[in-house]
């Protein structure tokens, strides 16, 4: 078989029969009666029935699918028809009616899904032909239960692939890694690329880095994820494709099978792990025995519960698709409401999609339209301000004097004078965030000639938001009302024109291809606010005239607007020599506005190649169904830079910081300073990226593996540096630091093992693990400091440093020893200076990065029931507790304030002990989850008699994180509360995050 | 297909010509100005940081925690442990990674940087002013080095902007302020202080320089050297302040820290607060404690519970008026303002804190609810408990003893200081202050120039006459006794008396020997940490420069 590229990215499915013989013409229908056909459907290999296999009478749109059993019944308008099946994984085959009445096929397995179709931008491969590290994922494979981005669809299923939540917040955001970081500031999130847009990571809303910009997209919208991990994959996105490249497809509709699919999903959620602070009657106790004083209320009051709740999620879903020879359809709409598991706290989504593909003259045009609108509404927990992570409430609940009754005898929330009710503070504080985002894009493809086709690219992906952030005026507690609303838009337009020429002559192959592509992206944000709302009914929301004050120094609005460019010249040359030695070339050429002027363009290449030994004849008898090795070298760019520092910038304005009174009069000069200092120079940072990587399948394809090793250096690292001569009109400036390094280098295993018994029984056991190093080498600083610590007593502390010879993520902290005779903390001298505990004492002692990452599943089917399991974990890796740093230790608890038994845990440790950042609340990180475990059953509509109208019904039931085994003590192990100082990056602080939820999920899906 | 293929390189021509310049949309650069906005534009920036670096957590803390007439604890473990740098700072174990040093390092070298931005624009725009504008800027950059010189033993030479500083310490950067001071000295105006430097403020700052300079010289000597020529100079340029007649000791001590002290003649030299632009009230707010509420409008200016003065501070003044409480008998320790009627009900107007050092019980408005206890239009009064600390039953009752210890860091430890007003005009209560707040002023130069004679030819009756002068105007009460024997210790005490918290003190204690000796929780004796460390954040940064920025001695 000629491993074509498809022409369209958006022709994802290996088994899509129907597109391929386009042309084939079937003869003139004798006018007789309709036949009526029937038979069963099965496994070719273990003779277990096929349900759900599509049978489509070929260059018509009528069409069915098989029951539980494989059977299927289908009327035919003559005896020359053609019927066609299909199912995922199996290759599809074509069967002319003749004179039989039934027809029973069986279908074979696509050899190890071989001949998968994996999406590499700009074009399609197989999965026996790709000569880099990539990963696809399709539907069935995804994580279910509730998910509101496509991060959480995949994780724990790809090797290399690190997603953290970055705490239990419904629609917060999420983490994601591939290979691990490879910056100090830039972050270090992959480029996402939607049916061939390439999205921008920017935050879509609210001035707020909380919440996921992927919120918007539908999951059952989604076909297939592939996650593109080396440099020889990714070079095609050259600038962008440093961090991995993850590429989203969504569905399509298919000709002949015309289908409605109604989902509905109902979930309860519940916070999965209170943190064990005392009971009323343990604290009562604990107070006095502390010598503190007790001021006892009475009552016996579990604050997080008061907060929290069984919230409730619901999740409904159409779907429809189908079509003809020349043109297909796939539509759905969709709503998700759900409840946060602390009280008022919301996440809703409602979403649309459109995706049609049109052929035309002569099928030489081909017209893929995809069109998705949504909405996104977050109603945030009360945080510290509008740009906190934190959220404050669960501090309140946490510290709160349990003894004190959260209502009193009229069932309202009870006010007290001096001590703030956490549920009244839940009350006072709205924050509402609304995003609606529109992505859309048209691909015309067009065969010129037989070898050549031309495609066009046009896309738009427009996100417009509002975030209101009210605060109620209140008498208890004191406060004075507020609206403070922030405005955004983000706005992505691409165009790209790209050639493919594709040929095969004798032994060879080729596949080339040339483009360009050109980008821009613009976005602004607004903000303003009024202050002095009275006590009303009226909340500020719906009536901001009702605001009492407004002042410059109290609301000044602010704003900001940016536009930046990305042109890019791309090409890649696919060479196959006898079907087995397979080379791969790639270079892209991205200029990018944000760059300086003496370095517009980057240029991106990489090599790779591959050789499918398992096609050489000294191995065709051999063991081995699949063996192929990979190497591959190339260089990406990341171009997440701030955009304007390349340009110095001076201005003139009055403010407290550049003004100055010059004589009596009021009116204060306009003080003209430099604020950034120019630096022409300013470029991507490079990431150098070599890969080797085995595939094999063994026994039939039963097991089949891939095995990777990776080194990854990232260079020309961007920072903002403090200059040799501190006289400078600006105190910093941006470079790419020379010699400066990040290295991530690891191993990835994936396996899977597939059994079918005769039975029917089916079971498929997968599981991927991942050891990683990271590393900074040649820093200038003795320390990079980042993630601010919080609470009170810990200003100006700093938990990670990013030191020589340790990885990002690193923990810089000084080392807790214990507690001296006088009971105060003691930390290790390390400098020698006599003093333990200064900062010079600080010590690398460990990172947020885990060193292994692991993931496990199994999916068991049999007679219509389904169970899969999946299991997810990570090791080496710690956590800085901020939370119980700034809350839990013995001297809070003398001042009534509730802790946890670990915070007394020191028996000698003074009641007046200071708690300063340390290791001692730095706490083991590893864990292993299980994450997902669904159990379905598929009805057979036949037994309740709506064989007629209904194809398929299945019931099922997921639990989400219903355990987890960790040493860690917070609400979750995974997390990761934002505390960037100064851009750079923070990983691996727990501070009032979000509670994580375990969740049960009700689903009912009604195929027609 | 030819048509479709011409319409694709059109189409790739069509947007494959951008140049990718960077389109910059919500900033400008400026221009269009005219020459005085130029001129006031370069100069207004020189000075512009100047509340900045005299915070309550920059200058201050650095300049007074370091010493014995500052403590500040972990306050009831909750408050101020800010990672144990206020610890630190008093107890001289600092570090170069202090972010209160890093913030006034990086102040006071934008201010130089400023200036020498100023220094080459300012030659170029055809204004009346640019003469005094331009020594103005090159004696404030001689000003920021001279604090970096005492802060951290170094200063930055620099006028081309391209390049790259000069860096000179001991008896060189000492010589280039000298001559940068007297160089601007002739083009500076009389009439345009307190807020900005002037003949005057120069004389004084020229003082200073000479009083410190043995300590400049010869950073760690034990015994610095005197010259004799030094004190003549100090000497010199005192008399030419004094003798000036542009200020007058006044006489009312605490007026000098009021919101309104523009105008008040005993300011040579002061940071110029306004209300509508750059003041704040962290001077007044950061020692007093969170219970405390001076402002009617502002239900949530409090205090801070921030730093107290040390036992040991406080029993200078005992000592000094034993049998009778200072209180009494010097001025400038206690003004009583506000006197509670019997219903302790106060008009807003007549709400007005104490000032000077705190002692015991403390009244003022009571907040419940987060209002104030009102009596009709007027406010109630009473006695003052740590309710916002969730202490309620804890008074706001300031204690002699102050430390690190459990019941030394209590909130309410410490006698606490309210020398600068907190002031009403305020806009937002713990911010936009107008308190001007005084670098040189008249008591200062009188004590300078009383040490000068002690210091040089031990002129005790000359130096007596000086202090003396200064007890004797403070007349608005009955005026501290005159004193009737000097020494350098008790000299020293006076500068205690007069100038405590007004950010002399470490410098103070350095020139007079005493820098290492020991008080509450302070026994360190080394004498390297009579400089700070250089921030590592800058060490760092010349790291591409071996040899250029050099640690000090000791961090």
């Amino acid at each position: 078989m000629i491993p074509l590229l498809t022409l369209s990215v958006l022709t994802v499915d290996a088994k899509a029969p129907l597109a391929v013989k386009a042309g084939t013409g079937y003869g003139p229908s004798r006018k007789v009666a309709d036949v009526t056909i029937s038979g069963r459907v099965i496994d070719a290999t273990t003779g277990e029935a096929l349900a759900g296999c599509n049978v489509v009478v070929k260059g018509t749109q009528r069409g069915t699918t098989t029951d539980a059993n494989g059977t299927y019944r289908i009327s035919v308008p003559s005896e020359s028809s053609v019927l066609v099946f299909g199912f995922i994984g199996f290759v599809s085959q074509e069967v002319r009616v003749g004179n039989q009445s039934t027809l029973n096929v069986g279908l074979k397995a696509s050899s190890s899904e071989l001949n998968q179709v994996v999406v590499i931008g700009y074009g399609t491969t197989t999965k026996k032909d790709a000569t880099g590290a990539l990963t696809t994922l399709k539907s069935a494979d995804f994580n279910r239960g509730i998910i509101n981005s496509p991060e959480q669809l995949l994780q724990g299923k790809v090797a290399g692939v690190n997603v953290t939540s970055a705490s239990g917040e419904p629609g917060g955001r999420q983490n994601i890694t591939v290979r691990g970081p490879g910056g100090v500031r830039t972050g270090s999130t992959p480029l996402f690329v939607l049916d061939g847009i390439a999205l921008d990571n920017s935050n879509t809303g609210g001035n707020s880095s909380s919440l996921n910009p992927l919120n918007f997209l539908n999951p059952q919208d989604i076909e297939s994820i592939d996650v593109l991990k080396d440099a020889s994959a990714t070079a095609i996105y050259g600038a962008r494709g440093a961090n991995g490249v993850i590429l989203i497809t969504t569905k399509k509709g298919k000709a002949g099978a015309s289908n409605l699919t109604l989902s509905a999903n109902v979930g309860i959620s519940k916070i999965a792990n209170p943190i064990d602070v005392f009971s009323a009657d343990e604290y009562r106790r604990q107070v006095v025995a502390l010598g503190g004083v007790l001021d006892d209320q009475k009552a016996s009051t579990d604050w997080q519960r008061e907060i929290s709740r069984k919230a409730v999620t619901q999740d409904y879903n159409v779907g429809l698709s189908g079509g003809s020879d020349r043109f297909t359809y796939y539509g759905s709409l969709s709503v998700q409401n759900q409840e946060g598991v602390l009280k008022n706290s919301q996440f809703n989504r409602y979403t649309g999609r459109f995706n049609a593909s049109q052929k035309l003259l002569d099928d030489r045009l081909v017209l893929d339209v995809n069109l998705t609108a949504s909405q996104t509404v977050n109603r945030r927990p009360p945080n510290e301000s509008i740009s906190s992570a934190s959220v404050t409430v669960v501090g309140a609940a946490l510290a709160a004097n349990p003894t004190y009754p959260a209502y009193d005898s009229t069932g309202a929330p009870a006010k007290y004078q001096a001590f703030t009710n956490p549920v009244l503070t839940l009350n006072l504080q709205k924050d509402i965030t609304t995003i609606n985002r529109v992505v859309a894009n048209i691909s015309p493809s067009l065969k010129i000639t037989k070898d050549l086709v031309y495609k066009l690219n046009l896309g738009v992906d427009n996100a417009s938001s509002t975030r209101d952030y009210q605060t109620l005026a209140s008498l208890v507690p004191q406060q004075d009302g507020r609206l403070e609303s922030v405005y955004g838009n983000n706005q992505n337009v691409l165009i790209e024109n790209y050639f493919t020429y594709t040929r095969g002559w004798g032994n060879h192959n080729l596949t080339a291809l040339l483009g360009h592509s050109y980008q821009k992206f613009s976005i602004w944000e607004r903000s303003w606010s009024i202050n002095k709302f009275p006590i009303s009914p009226i909340e500020p929301i719906n009536n901001a005239g009702l605001g009492q004050d407004l002042t410059l120094a109290n609301n000044r609005p602010s704003g900001s607007a940016i536009e930046n460019e990305l042109q890019s010249f791309f090409s890649r040359v696919n060479y196959q020599y006898k079907d087995r030695y397979l080379l791969t070339a790639t270079v892209r050429a991205d200029g990018s506005s944000k760059f300086g002027a003496n370095n517009k363009y980057g240029v991106f290449p990489s090599f790779s190649a591959g050789w499918r030994l398992s096609e050489e004849p000294f191995l065709r008898s051999g063991p081995f169904s699949d063996l192929k090795i990979r190497a591959g070298w190339g260089q990406t760019g990341n171009q997440e830079i701030p955009s304007k520092i390349t340009q110095a910038l001076f201005t003139s304005q009055v403010s407290a910081s550049t003004s100055y009174p010059l004589d009596a009069s009021t009116n204060y000069p306009a003080g003209t300073t430099y604020t950034r200092l120019a630096n022409p120079n300013i470029q991507w940072e490079v990431s150098t990226q070599t890969d080797v990587g085995l595939d094999f399948g063994l026994f039939k394809g039963a097991l089949t593996g891939t095995l990777d090793y990776f080194r990854k250096v990232s260079g020309k690292i961007l920072l903002e540096v403090i200059p040799a001569d501190p006289i400078q009109p600006a105190s910093t400036y941006w470079t790419n630091v020379p010699d400066m390094t990040i290295t991530n280098q690891g191993v990835e295993l994936g396996l899977n093992y597939r059994y079918a018994s005769q039975g029917g029984f089916r079971l498929d056991l997968g599981g991927n693990i991942t050891f990683i190093k990271n590393r900074v080498d040649n820093s200038p600083y003795s320390v990079i400091t980042s993630g601010s610590a919080s609470g009170s007593g810990l200003t100006s502390a700093t938990v990670n440093g990013y030191v020589n010879g340790q990885p990002i993520g690193t923990f810089f902290l000084r080392e807790y020893t214990g507690i001296d005779d006088k009971g105060v903390s003691i930390y290790r001298d390390t400098d020698g200076d006599g003093i333990g505990g200064t900062d010079k004492d600080r010590i690398a002692a460990g990172s947020a990065l885990p060193t292994k990452q692991f993931n496990f599943n199994a999916n068991a089917s049999y007679r219509g029931f389904d169970l899969t399991a999946n299991f997810n974990g990570v090791s080496g890796n710690k956590i800085y507790d901020n939370t119980a740093n700034a809350l839990f230790y013995k001297a809070r608890l003398v001042k009534g304030l509730n802790t946890t038994p670990e915070g007394i845990g020191e028996a000698a440790e003074s009641i007046n002990n200071s708690a300063p950042v340390s290791t001692r609340f730095l706490k083991d990180g590893a864990f292993f989850r299980l994450n997902n475990l669904t159990l379905g059953y598929n009805l057979d509509p036949r037994l309740i008699g709506l064989k007629q109208w209904v194809s398929n019904i299945r019931l099922s039931a997921t639990g989400q994180n219903l355990f987890v085994i960790t040493k860690y003590n917070g609400y979750d192990p995974e997390v990761s509360t934002d505390r960037t100082v100064n851009g750079i990056s923070s990983y691996g602080i727990d501070y009032l995050s979000y509670p994580k939820a375990r969740s049960f999920v009700f689903g009912l899906n009604i195929t027609f | 297909m030819k048509k479709i293929l011409i319409l694709t390189i059109a189409l790739l021509g069509l947007n494959g010509c951008t140049d990718l310049n960077e389109n910059v949309l919500d900033e400008a650069s400026a221009t269009g100005l005219t020459d005085r906005q130029a001129a006031d534009g370069n100069l207004a920036p020189v000075y512009a940081r100047l509340p900045d670096i005299f915070l309550h957590t920059n200058y201050f803390a650095i300049q007074e925690i370091s010493t014995d007439e500052a403590i500040l604890p972990y306050r009831g473990g909750t408050d101020w442990g800010d990672n144990g740098i206020y610890l630190a700072l008093h107890q001289h174990t600092q570090t170069s990674t202090d972010p209160n040093l890093r913030a006034t390092w990086g102040l006071l070298t934008q201010g130089i940087s400023r200036a020498v931005t100023a220094l080459n624009t300012l030659p170029t725009i055809n204004d009346s002013n640019v003469k005094t504008y331009i020594a103005e800027a090159r004696g404030m950059q001689a000003y920021y080095n001279m604090m970096l010189l005492d802060l951290f033993g170094l200063v930055f030479v620099k006028n081309d902007p391209q390049g790259v500083s000069q860096i000179l310490r001991g008896e060189e950067a000492l010589e280039y302020l000298k001559s940068e001071f007297l160089a601007v000295e002739p083009d500076l105006a009389t009439n345009v202080g307190p807020g900005r430097l002037t003949k005057g403020g120069v004389w004084g700052l020229l003082a200073r320089l000479y009083l410190n300079a043995a300590v400049y010289r010869d950073r760690y000597n034990t015994q610095p050297t005197l010259k004799s020529e030094d004190m003549d100079k100090v000497i010199e340029y005192s008399d030419k302040i004094i003798g000036s007649g542009q200020y007058q000791l006044v006489a009312d001590y605490f007026s000098i820290f009021n919101a309104d002290n523009h105008t008040n003649k005993e300011l040579i030299f002061a940071v110029d607060q306004r209300s509508e632009l750059n003041g704040h009230n962290r001077l007044a707010y950061f020692s007093l404690s969170g219970d405390q509420f001076p402002l009617p409008a502002f239900p949530s200016a409090n205090g801070t519970d921030g730093p107290a003065i040390t036992p040991d501070f406080y029993r200078t003044w005992t000592a000094a008026y034993a049998p009778q409480d200072p209180a009494g008998i010097d001025p400038r320790f206690y003004r009583k303002n506000m006197t509670i009627p019997a219903d302790s009900c106060v008009a807003a107007a007549n709400v007005v804190m104490d000032r000077g050092i705190l002692r015991g019980q403390q009244y003022g408005l009571l907040r419940v609810n987060g209002a104030f206890t009102r009596c009709g239009s007027n406010y109630r009064i009473g006695r003052l408990f740590y309710v916002t600390r969730n202490r309620p039953t804890l008074p706001v009752s300031f204690s002699e003893q102050v430390d690190f210890s459990v019941a030394g860091s209590n909130y309410n430890t410490g006698y606490r200081v309210l020398k600068y007003e907190f002031s009403p005009r305020s806009q937002s209560g713990r911010n936009l202050g107008d308190v001007d707040i005084p670098i040189v002023r008249l008591a200062d130069v009188y004590l300078m120039r009383a040490e000068a004679k002690l210091r040089k030819n031990n002129d005790v009756a000359g130096a007596l006459a000086d202090v003396n002068a200064i007890r004797a105007a403070r007349t608005f009460s009955t005026p501290a006794p005159a004193l009737t024997t000097l020494d350098l210790d008790l000299l020293l005490r006076e500068r205690g008396f007069e100038l405590y918290w007004e950010m002399v003190r470490r410098t103070d204690l350095i020139r007079f020997g005493k820098f290492e000796g020991k008080w509450t929780e302070k026994t360190d004796g080394n004498p390297q940490k009579r400089l700070f460390p250089i921030p590592q954040t800058a060490i760092d940064g010349a790291s591409n420069l071996p040899g250029y920025l050099v640690q000090n001695a000791g961090y």
